[in-house]
């Protein structure tokens, strides 16, 4: 048998196999659920092995001559050691290593990406407004007009102070938090609607997946194989029914 | 009980069956309604249209199967059009899991173009470290992937003339499930080494990412199916995303009508608690 | 040994730390040939990472079968697949496909994995259109407005609402691209600050917790 007729059968299976999840938790589902977990770890393991055993570790030092990756090695191996109840003290310092590598690396270039970069954003439309003098642009469905730079000044402060906690929100404050939680409302709002937009995509796509394959040419998996779970999950009520009841 | 406290008390299988059909009619018998196309996909396609001949293109393709309805058409969008264009093609992955799926489809769509591996494309592979990767590629290319995905050594490739790091990308688009993704290509990328960056993502994250489209930081952005519908449509290539858009319609459609019958009924309810 | 064990790896946290903070601001050759190394270095280790937070899923569920709990079956149908799909990968090299030609590594990725993975996630579907006719009711006026906004996006980004309703289009722009970019923006200045407080916690050693918990 062709090795992608097989795979069709194969692949649409699994998809009815969890989508009977819907109707009942069943064993068909748990088999290939308990698959899916054992697969995804037996690949990444391959991919980890392949790429940093074999293209990082080996390949540098044995071919190349580039003894200074055996540090890295023995910090990894380091690590390792976190599940041996005696040894588990020597992990830390591989973690205090990645961890201040990993804080150190991090903080001026998010210093310098998300609070400086946006801020001048948010600042610089309207000092730009306030040389050229006279033009105001109106229009709302221009994002870079100055009425829009206006809003989104707002937004931004009213939301930022809104998340103050450490000062009481009275009187004029309590004016500006209000704002701001009526525009965090429309945001996740927003939000709201584009994952909605997003899961049903995914469902969109497995379904088209489950329609090529129904083709004639791979034998027509999709249709026997949902009469097959259909028949199989009856059988497995039946016999749950069947069974006589716990002993209390 | 009332009638609407039932109708809110409804088996949830009804509703699964209801998004079911809704998703499924549509996909059968479709219907092909125009499609906008909106600034932020706009933008990107102006810029790939801008770049000369044998520029070099990075895609980075940071997502896995699990979202691979959203970002599979719009990787494939993406590179018909560079091959189109003619740029030289880098593609590499940050995620594990998707590294044999963007193996996958950048053979197939190489193949269609009639372009060759070593000469017009060149697939980097996976390695792990996720930002640290993103961070060694500016810094030198031939260090992050000492070789491509097939195990031939990177330097001396032909597509690779002339690339020392990131800063001789002319264009970076990251299409990108979560974290690392687009965020982390301009944090630890663009902002040192200062390559024109866009982005393609998810419909969960994608209103996340509007800021860095207002700051310029990232140049466009390809939001979900509907963001790779429009761009398919810009190429004059309609593919799978295209063809989703009437379901994803009817699904909307459908999830707005219970969202309001549900609130008749809960009001409906409220009023009669009250009077 | 107290130092072997509390001091020293905090000094080597604040030392790294504060080093490659500082190397984002010298241009020199050498800190950028450290840059390199370093990140290098963390691609290498990453690997290892990558191994340590699957062997906790060994342990567990190899425990369930030596106990036979309830439902150990299935996690033999686990071990199978994780060891089934390791000896196949490690013969075809770790290579979906050679020369064109797809390897049976290649044929578990595409036909089990890939719809398994998306199957799961595909589910969730049917769970947010439930969720909604269930939870998404109007109770106040500040869920009304979110409710609102939720419908016009909705709308706006679909064909049909923008042929029915044009001005959705038009509107659910404004509200991503103003109204939503403003407010994600409030937000990313304030993780981001968050995120930098902690990592200056982590480095001058008051945060310990990633070194993991002991008497010591």
């Amino acid at each position: 048998m062709d090795a992608t007729v097989l795979g069709a059968w194969v692949a649409t299976g699994l998809t009815l196999f969890i989508f009977s999840f819907l109707y009942k938790d069943n064993p068909l589902f748990k088999l290939a659920e308990h698959l899916y977990v054992g697969v995804s770890v037996g690949y990444t393991i391959v991919k980890a092995y392949d790429t940093v055993i074999v293209h990082l570790i080996i390949k540098p030092i044995f071919e190349q001559g580039q003894i200074s990756l055996l540090i890295p090695v023995a910090i990894g191996l380091l690590m390792l050691t976190r599940y041996m109840p005696k040894a588990a003290w020597m992990s830390r310092y591989a973690f205090a290593f990645i961890v201040g590598l990993g804080s150190g690396l991090a903080i001026p270039r998010t210093i310098s990406s998300f609070i400086l970069k946006q801020v001048e954003d948010t600042v610089r439309p309207l000092l730009s407004q306030a040389g050229e003098g006279v033009t105001f642009s109106m229009s709302l469905l221009n994002p870079a007009s100055n009425l829009n730079a206006i809003i989104i000044l707002i937004g931004v402060s009213s939301v930022l102070f809104y998340f103050f906690f450490s000062i009481e929100h009275s009187g004029p404050g309590k004016v500006v938090a209000r704002t701001g939680i009526v525009f965090l409302m429309i945001a996740f709002g927003a939000a709201f609607g584009y994952t909605v937009m997003a899961r049903m995509s995914l469902l969109i796509g497995r379904l088209t997946d489950l329609i090529e394959f129904s083709d004639a040419s791979y034998g027509h998996p999709t249709l026997w194989l949902l009469i097959v779970t259909v028949a199989a999950l009856v059988l497995l009520a039946r016999r749950r029914q069947q069974e006589p009841p716990a002993a209390p | 009980m009332a009638f609407a406290e039932r109708m809110l008390k409804i088996d949830r299988r009804i509703i699964f069956l209801v998004i079911g059909l809704c998703t499924l009619l549509p996909l059968l018998y479709p219907v092909g309604l125009p499609i906008k196309i909106s600034p932020e996909v706009r933008s990107v396609y102006d810029y790939m249209e801008s770049l000369p001949e044998r520029s070099v293109f990075l895609l980075s393709i940071d997502f896995d199967p699990a979202s691979k309805p959203e970002l599979h058409p719009q990787a494939i969008a993406l590179l018909r059009h560079a091959f189109r264009k003619d740029l030289r093609v880098v593609a590499m992955t940050l995620w594990v899991s998707g590294t044999g799926m963007a193996d996958q489809l950048l053979t197939q769509v190489a193949k269609e173009m009639g372009k060759e591996n070593g000469k017009d494309y060149v697939f980097l592979g996976w390695s792990p470290g996720g930002t640290a990767v993103i961070i060694n590629m500016g810094q030198d290319l031939y260090t992050a992937f000492p070789s491509d995905y097939g195990g031939k050594p990177t330097k001396g490739i032909p597509v690779l003339e002339g690339v020392h790091s990131l800063k001789d990308v002319a264009y970076a688009i990251s299409l990108g499930a979560g974290n690392p993704g687009v965020e982390a290509w301009y944090v630890f990328g663009k902002d040192k080494y200062k390559f024109e960056l866009g982005g393609g993502c998810t419909g969960v994250i994608a209103p996340g990412l509007y800021p860095l489209l207002r700051s310029g930081q990232i140049n466009g952005l390809i939001g979900g199916l509907r963001g790779a519908a429009e761009y398919e449509s810009l190429i004059g290539q309609k593919g799978r995303a295209v063809a989703g858009m009437d379901a994803q319609s009817a699904t909307h459609a459908a999830i707005i009508v219970l969202v309001a019958i549900c609130n008749i009924f809960y009001f409906s309810l409220r009023s009669m608690a009250r009077g | 040994m107290i130092f072997l064990r509390r001091q020293l790896p905090l000094l080597i946290t604040m030392i790294t730390g504060l080093l490659f903070a500082g190397q984002y601001y010298v241009p020199h050759p050498a800190s950028e040939l450290l840059l390199t190394s370093a990140t290098k270095w963390l691609q290498i280790i990453g690997g290892f990472a990558l191994v340590l937070g699957v062997t906790s899923l060994f342990h567990q569920h190899a425990a369930k079968i030596r106990r036979k709990e309830a439902g150990w079956g299935y996690s033999l149908v686990l071990y199978a697949g994780m060891l089934v799909t390791i000896a196949v990968g490690i013969w075809a090299s770790g290579k979906e496909s050679i020369d064109g030609a797809m390897t049976l590594f290649g044929w578990i990725y595409s036909f089990m994995m890939v719809p398994l993975q998306g199957t799961m996630f595909a589910i969730l579907a049917f769970y947010i259109a439930s969720a909604a006719y269930r939870s998404f009711r109007a109770r106040s006026r500040e869920a009304a407005v979110l409710l609102i906004a939720a419908v016009i996006v909705m709308m706006g980004r679909v064909p049909l609402g923008e042929y029915l309703v044009p001005l959705s289009g038009d509107v659910s722009q404004w509200i991503l691209n103003v109204l939503n970019a403003s407010v994600r923006r409030a937000i990313l200045i304030g993780v981001s600050l968050g995120a930098i407080a902690l990592s200056f916690k982590i480095i001058f050693g008051v945060e310990r917790s990633y070194l993991g918990g002991s008497k010591e």
